[in-house]
């Protein structure tokens, strides 16, 4: 074997070990969070795997759902955002707006200003799944997602 | 004729408070003197004050009329934010052909592939005729001719001529909006909606001062009325 084929499989070698170990990392970024003794009993509501699940962003369960407090006793003062909570709009936009400033959100997507106090931001997104669904729609989805709630009887 | 008249001198003055008087009594003036030359000019209506600029209608368009990625028969015009978060909005306006009575585009067409449809005021190209030269592009003070990429001739909205129109349904665009922003309609019928809406409301159409007498009509937003 020549040197050059010789220096060329080595080459090989240490770029597939680099891939597969950087493949590695990211299927392990999601630990963290789902180590979370919260997981300890809510497994039954599936893995958080969203972008918010990343390690490097140091969260956890009560960044966003708050402290345990009194749960599973009832009342307590978890946050729950799904449609069914009595929850404000803004209490539960003033979660997600501790992190993202509107300025910035506004810069991202201009209909974040105009529903600012109107709508709540889990209403549009989901940050469990891998990716957030409303994220990267083509013009003819987002414009069917806005048609979904301004659609006026004829 | 007294009694025309009469009815052509209050309707006038409910009108006064408009921004744009459109003559649309003369029209029924017509009609009781029995000088019926066609009774079909079709207009349109974009109420501004409820579009949400979802641009829905600029998809249908872009289905219905098989208009190429990259070119558009209409757009939606944003322009905003207006007022403090969390309280903005935002001003929407129509961009697309104002089916000109006074057309410049077929004025200066060499070939004839530019026209207005006799029957019902539709300004229309015919891209069999057409051969490019794209003088109907830069005559066209509204700027709302393109080169279809496909087809290589001039295209711009035509009311769904082609497609909704001959199948006895409302162009494409207006069937997509979810607020009803969009009207369509026979400015000869005083029945229908749009003329209704017209006499009910002050409307604007752009650069009148041209003499074009374009056929798109606006109720413009005034400040914070989006609410929906
Ligand atoms: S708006 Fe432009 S394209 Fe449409 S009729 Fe007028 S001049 Fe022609
Ligand atoms: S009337 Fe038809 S061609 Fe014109 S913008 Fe609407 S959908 Fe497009
Ligand atoms: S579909 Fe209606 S509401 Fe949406 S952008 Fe078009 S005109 Fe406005």
């Amino acid at each position: 074997m020549s040197r050059n084929n010789w220096l060329l499989m080595l080459s090989v070698g240490v770029l597939s070990f680099a891939l597969m170990s950087q493949g590695a990392n990211s299927a392990d970024s999601t630990e963290q969070i789902n180590n979370d003794s919260c997981m300890k009993c809510h497994k039954r509501n599936g893995a958080m795997q969203g972008h918010h699940a990343q390690e490097q962003l140091k969260m956890s369960c009560s960044s966003c759902h708050g402290e345990q407090g009194n749960h599973p006793k009832k009342p307590n003062d978890l946050m729950v955002f799904s449609v069914e909570n009595d929850m404000t709009i803004d209490t539960k936009n003033g979660v997600c707006l501790k992190c993202h400033s509107p300025k910035k959100i506004a810069q991202a997507e201009w209909t974040h200003n105009v529903h600012a106090q109107k709508v709540s931001c889990t209403s549009c997104h989901k940050l469990h799944p891998e990716s957030d669904p409303i994220m990267g729609l083509g013009a003819k989805d987002s414009s069917n997602v806005c048609r979904n709630c301004h659609t006026v009887q004829r | 004729m007294e009694n025309s008249r009469r009815h052509f001198l209050k309707s006038t003055c409910a009108l006064v408070a408009g921004v744009s008087v459109y003559p649309l009594s003369r029209d029924q003036a017509n009609a009781d003197t029995g000088i019926r030359i066609n009774n079909l000019k079709y207009a349109m209506l974009h109420d501004e004050t409820k579009c949400i600029g979802c641009n829905a209608c600029v998809e249908a368009c872009r289905e219905v009329n098989h208009v190429p990625e990259g070119v558009t028969r209409l757009s939606i015009e944003q322009s905003g934010p207006y007022g403090k978060y969390p309280n903005q909005y935002y001003h929407f306006s129509r961009h697309s052909c104002q089916h000109c009575e006074d057309a410049p585009c077929v004025n200066v067409c060499p070939t004839g592939a530019a026209f207005i449809d006799k029957e019902n005021g539709i300004v229309s190209v015919n891209a069999d005729k057409c051969v490019g030269c794209q003088y109907c592009i830069l005559a066209c003070p509204y700027d709302v001719r393109f080169i279809n990429p496909v087809t290589k001739a001039a295209d711009k909205c035509d009311f769904c001529r082609e497609t909704n129109l001959k199948q006895d349904k409302q162009p494409a665009c207006v069937e997509a909006c979810p607020t009803k922003a969009l009207v369509f309609g026979n400015l000869k019928d005083p029945e229908s909606e749009l003329v209704m809406l017209l006499k009910a409301n002050p409307t604007q159409r752009t650069k009148l001062d041209l003499g074009t007498r374009p056929k798109l009509f606006r109720i413009t937003a005034k400040q914070g009325e989006i609410i929906l």
